[in-house]
């Protein structure tokens, strides 16, 4: 519809993505027809012309070049403005800063890109593909924004912030499909929402007048409760791990001890420092001061490795999976069995029968769906990706398991099988430390929850305090505004 | 990957079919001289050289670092050997551990270049070979030198087994070793990530510095042993010797990550990519072009490979 805000929902692999892509011409579709602004476009649609047919797209990434600036940026890529072979730099910051001001946007042409804070990273790429698809259309109408997962890696004042923006749009006529995950996000920022589960449409909602269970099991096919799967309190009971006098560049003075069997979670806004702590602990990043007691040895943690917290039993699960997690284009089976192979330089002789049947059984383990341990990393889906990863951290019986946002970019089906893979490792007595943005998933699996503001705990929540509400009232204190910026 | 498919089967030995086409139509146009027992021996043996700088390049190419000065490493070595051989006449027995030792110590100079100041391997290596290609002209003063020992020649081109040069074999033993080190001990599998996944493999405890550091000095050491078999060859050592050796292996090199292990740099990849090159020029040797068809050969396999390797792992991005 014209002037829409329109939410796409689905679980990871319900053909979400597929869907854009053919809308930007990357894929061939099978059958179908597309109509745009009641015209009907021929399929596929030729890759690059996207933008003619009053369709723009900006993806998760933003395919921004941190080293240009926000100018250069901008008009990156519009060959059918800007003239090829002489650029009049004035004239374009000049129209940029019309541009920026038209859409109340706080922008300098002449910043660098890499120097912008993350939303105002989101809202140049934004306007920038609601400039092209204004401009170029050959229907000379608002046009239409896809906007793939805009919002992951923005606090939540931010996304208020970048809504509004959205909203204006909205009002000057540019319809806008917002794809996300966050259905909190869709229900507050679409006008309707269309539910797509393997593949097909399951329905479409006007979001004013839908309740979030009802998306949600559109979403998952059967409804989820949101129940803490935790319960009792096991702080306390036993000694497990301790943290003493952490500090690092984000966070100062952070004292904590997690329990055997005792999943901790660890929140607060972005900025706030408490997603550093499990690199720290984990050696990934050195601190600047700190001590960690496990098993009633003391640990500096300024001189912490990765292979040194690996030996006493720590192990980190990283929110980058593509980067820190695994390697790609290697096989299942290598990923997965690193950890045996990577310990001192040794020449014995690998068992490649025993490491790939290993494999098999973690994957069946682990829920991980695949055709063989022989595939390529890069051939799974983000939340198998994630439970491989699980899968070969929790082979090793650890002690203590730290999370980064373990279930970012993961459909609700994987999220509950990787909440019970983490629960039933407490039960064997490791301890798990967890830092996530996600309330709710707080609410599920964590014994206890700190919360952090500026570098420090700023409040602790245990047992029954742990719910969705009164996190983010600690977060927040008491000046949330839920209002539309 | 697919290992049971019929399509994944002729990836992996493409390259073999190819070159077993190459030596069909190069022995149909000329049977006599092409297909002679001697012309084939006396590939296997000189281009053991070629084999063993290949091998070299594919251990710090795995861990995702390039050793340009292996070449140069090979020059320098290749006349340090000559020099004591012939100048001053020291027992082989002295000059190979010193040959050796000289070879390491570039590859140590290179590993601490490279992750000390973090410098790109690529200009670190091209830097450092050059350097090393003066100190070579220097000390042989820009001349042959000849008159090496003949029980080198003796080791390395003079005894055959069945009639091959005893070279070949040396080469195929470093090919085995290699081999085995990459696909079969967990170091292999360190190499693998240090270069596919480096912060992967840093996470998950592998000493990423001490295994580049590792490949540099294995890469230097290979070169040295190219080296002192390039003087047991030829008997002499030539101060330009390796300039030439540097494009070929790395276009065997890439060449080879194209087949037996697609997507690898792998050891029997790459001794195959060799000889399919080298039996190329000698053909069109045969056939009476001139040496001008080296470079135009050895520069488009170089393109044509990392073309090829591209196309496959294009393709496999596309069927996600």
């Amino acid at each position: 519809m014209p002037g829409e805000i329109h939410g796409l929902l689905g679980k990871n692999g319900s053909g979400k993505s597929t869907l854009i892509k053919i809308l930007s011409g990357f894929h061939r579709p099978d059958e179908g027809s597309l109509e745009v602004d009641g015209r009907a476009v021929p399929l596929p649609i030729p890759l690059g012309r996207s933008e003619r047919i009053g369709l723009s797209f900006v993806h998760q990434n933003l395919a921004l070049l941190p080293e240009a600036t926000v100018l250069e940026n901008l008009i990156a890529g519009d060959h059918e403005r800007v003239n090829a072979w002489f650029v009049n730099w004035r004239a374009e910051a000049a129209r940029a800063l019309r541009l920026f001001e038209e859409h109340h946007l706080d922008l300098d042409p002449w910043a660098r890109v890499e120097d912008l804070t993350p939303v105002q990273r989101a809202q140049l790429a934004i306007i920038r593909a609601a400039d092209r698809v204004g401009s170029h259309n050959e229907h000379a109408s608002p046009g239409l924004l896809v906007l793939d997962e805009p919002t992951p890696f923005l606090p939540i004042e931010d996304v208020r912030v970048l809504f509004a923006m959205l909203r204006r749009l909205k009002a000057a006529g540019v319809s806008i499909v917002f794809v996300s995950h966050d259905i909190d996000e869709v229900m507050e920022i679409t006008d309707r929402a269309t539910v797509l589960r393997d593949g097909h449409v399951i329905g479409s909602f006007t979001t004013g007048s839908t309740d979030r269970a009802q998306i949600v099991e559109a979403i998952v096919g059967r409804s989820l409760s949101q129940t803490r799967l935790v319960g009792g309190d096991p702080a306390g009971r036993a000694s497990g791990v301790a943290v003493r006098a952490l500090r690092a560049k984000v966070v100062a003075g952070i004292d904590l001890d997690v329990a055997p069997g005792e999943i901790l979670g660890l929140t607060g806004l972005i900025g706030s420092g408490y997603d550093e702590i499990p690199y720290l602990l984990a050696g990934a990043r050195p601190a600047e001061e700190g001590t960690l007691r496990l098993d009633g040895r003391d640990r500096s943690l300024r001189h912490f490795g990765p292979a040194e917290a690996i030996r006493s039993g720590i192990v980190l699960i990283p929110a980058d999976r593509q980067r820190y997690g695994l390697a790609l284009d290697l096989t299942l089976t290598e990923n997965a069995m690193l950890p045996g192979a990577a310990g001192r330089g040794t020449l014995m002789r690998l068992d490649h029968r025993s490491r790939r049947s290993a494999t098999a059984d973690l994957m069946k383990r682990f829920v991980v769906k695949a055709q063989s341990p022989d595939q390529a990393g890069s051939e799974l889906s983000g939340g198998n990706q994630q439970k491989l990863l699980l899968g070969k951290w929790l082979q090793l019986d650890p002690r203590l398991v730290l999370l980064d946002e373990p279930t970012q970019g993961i459909d609700v089906g994987a999220r509950r099988e990787i909440y019970d893979r983490l629960i039933e490792s407490c039960g064997r007595g490791t301890s798990i430390i967890c830092a996530t943005s996600e309330f709710d998933q707080l609410e599920m699996i964590a014994h206890r929850v700190l919360v952090f503001e500026r570098g420090r705990v700023k409040a602790e929540l245990r047992g029954g305090e742990v719910t969705k509400s009164s996190i983010e009232a600690a977060c927040y204190g008491e000046t949330r505004v839920h209002a539309p910026v | 990957m697919r290992q049971s498919s019929l399509g994944y089967q002729v990836e992996r030995f493409g390259l073999v079919l190819v070159w077993l086409a190459v030596i069909i139509l190069f022995g149909a146009m000329r049977p006599d001289t092409f297909l002679s027992w001697s012309n084939f021996s006396s590939i296997f043996g000189s281009e053991a050289v070629l084999v063993i700088v290949t091998l070299g390049l594919i251990i710090p190419l795995t861990a995702g670092d390039f050793d340009l000065s292996i070449a140069q490493v090979l020059t320098f070595v290749s006349m340090l050997t000559a020099i004591l051989s012939a100048r001053m006449g020291l027992p082989l027995g002295y000059i190979i551990p010193i040959a050796i030792a000289a070879g390491a110590l570039v590859g140590i100079v290179n590993g601490t270049i490279v992750l000390f100041f973090r410098v790109h391997s690529l200009i670190v290596t091209l830097g450092v070979g050059t350097f090393l290609h003066g100190i070579t002209l220097w000390i042989s003063d820009s001349q042959t030198i000849s008159g090496v020992s003949r029980a080198l020649m003796q080791y390395v081109i003079i005894h055959r087994t069945f009639g091959i040069p005893i070279s070949f074999y040396y080469a195929v033993l470093l090919a085995a070793v290699i081999w085995y080190v990459l696909s079969y001990t967990a170091f292999g599998q360190q190499l693998l990530f240090t270069g596919r996944g480096r912060e992967v493999g840093r996470l998950t405890g592998v000493a990423v510095g001490r295994v580049r550091m590792s490949a540099f000095v294995a890469s230097g050491i290979m070169g040295a042993i190219a080296g002192i078999l390039y003087t047991g060859t030829t008997g002499s050592a030539n101060p330009n010797s390796g300039t030439t050796l540097l494009l070929p292996a790395f276009a065997a090199a890439f060449l080879g990550a194209t087949c037996i292990k697609p997507g690898r740099f792998n050891a029997w990849g790459s001794v195959i990519a060799v000889y399919f090159l080298v039996t190329g020029i000698n053909g069109l040797s045969v056939l009476g072009f001139r040496t001008y068809v080296h470079d135009l050969f050895y520069g488009g396999a170089l393109v044509l490979a990392v073309m090829v390797s591209q196309l496959v792992s294009g393709r496999r991005e596309r069927t996600l």
